[in-house]
């Protein structure tokens, strides 16, 4: 740490409790959610996540495994981000470089306003509006029309299902990503971006480079973006269809981890082992969030070095 | 101006205290005492509405309540951390005898859970018995075309589509009794493990089954998915506008839930003498009783009280509050839409139940 000189010296140590807490907070709730896990890891073992089991006894320690919903979140959150991840970058082009002054700042306005808005807004909208919507305009076409490919394979029958979950999801966590890959975008020194003017650059090449230039930032949306999806839990619980499958169909119903535990928690007490199995599903999302996270904002560090 | 301001701002809040003087409701500190509960989100309104009007009726008593489900709300009043718990199941009988002369059990309120369904073009009264539910549920019947429902339904034309089922994701009494329903009614195709308040849907395996959060969820997704069925406490069918179902009894009829209806599968429950008492029985007891005209998807609700509170005031209170219920509670006006009033039996334990607090005399 550097050095605090003596006439700041005060001013540093009351900032000190508050850094603390945060910390103090962070690890508390790390060893809580490590040490109510630790029953059910330990009947199961690390297989906890790879059976495929929910068969609660109020009597008995039931079955339990979390594979399902483990899986479920890793579909729906790589799905949004592959959706999302070409839009923010599509978004933050056309803002930066096509729109005229007003209808970007009332661009940028709208997708700040998304960004903010609770998520059981997105999670009804979702049900109502965009699950039918997509089951009979976008679904049932591509089961119709490429029902031989795996993801498409089975017949769509109810609105919720995996795919709407991604759909959603993806639409969500757009504008969060955008806001990271623009700042990134506004970053590049201006010199680069007159040396590219000044030799003629098509505007083909021209956002290549920018692109290049981003780069890191692109792959830190799309890490932090994957960090949200999974987390995300009312919206998702609305429309994912909380059924325990696991199959390569999209159009299946699913379950995802936090909205097994938004489901199950109000009376998990009931059950001996359902408490622990649920804290283990949070423990795995955060050490997932975690790790998501921190690489997510080493790639963004290098964005902010070379770009001063 | 500013001062204008002030001046309005002083005479309105002078004017809230000359009412609230006026029709006697003291302010707080002054002889009020606040119980705290919390559990099952089924009897939620109707407690809110209770609190709402013993806080009008006494002046002193504040019911505090906190939807968060019947388990959380059980662990909340387990650990101290609640005064009561309000449970959509009684007491777990192991749980009773653990707590046994210490936990005092009242049914206050009493629901039916109905079966509601999606079908374009279908209007009419759809009549099922808990073996094609347990059939539907289990992935075997799969379209509504299907000869088990149409000889149920011979006037009714019902097209060939798929059947979407749709079942409670998160664990809820209401499931329970569904569950019960199906095992009670067809014990050999719906096996009794799989009888609880959260279990594995045999259906959604087969990618028919849809979970849906809470009993508005459930209505929600029924409205939107075309030839879809859910079952849902009877307030949230109300609501939603959908069509309910008429259920096979088990003495050969074909039941709606009505208030007589309903009232008829209380009578079968047999509650227990005492609050102090094993309840755990009075579900199964209720469900498809076989009792004639009587619905069989019925069930109470319980409050959950200790029969000894450490702060007298708490215990005043709360004997207060279970005379309320006992009394102008049950009264049509006094109820939520959805939920029945409690036969005689019930409203004696509730009475009882309030003597053994306000004594103080639990046996524990």
């Amino acid at each position: 740490m550097t050095r605090v000189p003596p006439e700041d010296r005060l001013f540093y140590y009351t900032l000190l409790p508050s850094a603390y807490i945060i910390i103090g907070a962070l690890a508390l709730l790390v060893a809580v959610v490590a040490w109510e896990s630790a029953p059910a890891l330990g009947e199961y073992g690390p297989g906890l996540y790879a059976r495929n089991a929910w068969s609660p006894s109020e009597e008995g320690p039931g079955d339990y495994g979390l594979a399902a919903a483990v899986y479920g979140t890793a579909v729906t959150s790589l799905l949004a981000v592959a959706v999302a991840l070409p839009l923010s970058v599509a978004l933050a082009i056309a803002v930066e470089e096509l729109a005229p002054r007003a209808l970007r700042a009332a661009a940028e306005y709208l997708v700040d306003l998304a960004a903010g808005l609770p998520t059981v807004v997105f999670g009804l909208w979702g049900l109502e509006v965009l699950a039918p919507l997509l089951r009979d305009h976008v679904m049932r076409p591509l089961w119709e029309g490429l029902g031989l490919l795996p993801p498409f394979s089975c017949e769509p029958l109810s609105a919720a299902s995996l795919f709407t979950a991604g759909a959603l999801l993806a639409v969500m966590v757009t504008p969060y990503m955008f806001a990271l890959v623009r700042e990134a975008y506004r970053m590049v020194p201006r010199d680069l971006r007159e040396a590219a003017a000044s030799v003629a650059a098509a505007w083909y090449q021209y956002v290549l480079l920018m692109l290049s230039m981003v780069r890191p930032a692109v792959a830190a949306a799309a890490l932090l973006g994957l960090g949200r999806a999974a987390g995300e839990t009312v919206a998702v619980s609305l429309v994912v269809g909380n059924a325990f499958n696991i199959g390569a169909c999209l159009f299946q119903p699913g379950y995802t981890v936090s909205a097994l535990i938004a489901n199950q928690f109000g009376n998990a007490y009931f059950y001996p082992l359902m408490p622990n199995v649920l804290f283990a599903g949070g423990l795995v999302l955060l050490a997932a969030g975690l790790a998501l996270n921190w690489a997510g904002l080493r790639l963004l560090d290098r964005v902010r070095l070379y770009a001063r | 101006m500013a001062r204008m301001l002030a001046l309005v701002a002083l005479a309105a809040v002078a004017g809230v205290f000359a009412a609230a003087l006026a029709s006697g409701v003291s302010g707080p500190g002054d002889g009020v005492v606040v119980v705290t509960g919390s559990g099952s989100s089924f009897v939620a309104p109707q407690i809110y509405a209770w609190s709402g009007q013993l806080r009008e009726e006494t002046g002193w008593v504040i019911v505090e309540y906190e939807s968060v489900g019947s388990g959380a709300g059980l662990s909340n009043f387990l650990s101290g951390v609640r005064d009561f718990a309000a449970s959509d199941p009684p007491l777990p009988k192991g749980k009773w005898e653990e707590l046994r002369g210490r936990v005092l059990q009242v049914p206050v309120v009493l629901g039916a859970v109905v079966v509601i369904y999606n079908i374009p073009g279908f209007e009419g009264i759809l009549n099922l018995t808990g073996e094609v539910l347990a059939r539907i549920y289990l992935g075997e019947i799969e379209y509504w075309d299907d000869p088990a429902i149409a000889r149920l339904n011979p006037a009714a034309d019902l097209p060939h589509e798929r059947i979407v089922a749709v079942y409670r994701s998160d664990s809820s009494g209401t499931t329970q009794v569904f569950t019960m329903y199906l095992s009670k009614s067809a014990p050999d195709a719906w096996p009794a493990e799989l009888v609880g308040k959260t279990i594995d849907w045999p259906v959604a395996s087969a990618g028919r089954g849809v979970g849906a959060k809470g009993n508005e969820g459930v209505s929600r997704v029924v409205a939107s998915t075309p030839y879809s069925i859910g079952y849902v406490e009877l307030s949230y069918a109300l609501d939603s506008g959908l069509p309910v179902a008429a259920l096979d009894n088990g003495a050969g009829e074909l039941v709606l839930p009505t208030p007589e209806s309903v009232a008829a599968a209380a009578r079968a429950a047999g509650l227990p003498g005492s609050p102090l008492d094993d309840f755990s029985g009075v579900l199964e007891a209720m469900v498809y009783s076989g009792v004639p005209g009587a619905y069989p998807l019925a069930s109470f609700s319980f409050l959950i009280l200790w029969a000894d509170y450490q702060d007298p005031a708490k215990a005043r209170a709360l004997a207060a509050f279970l005379e309320y219920i006992a009394g102008p509670g049950r009264e049509p006006g006094n109820l939520a839409p959805g939920y029945f009033p409690v036969p005689e039996e019930a409203r004696r334990l509730a009475v009882e139940a309030a003597r053994i607090i306000a004594g103080g005399s639990g046996a524990g």
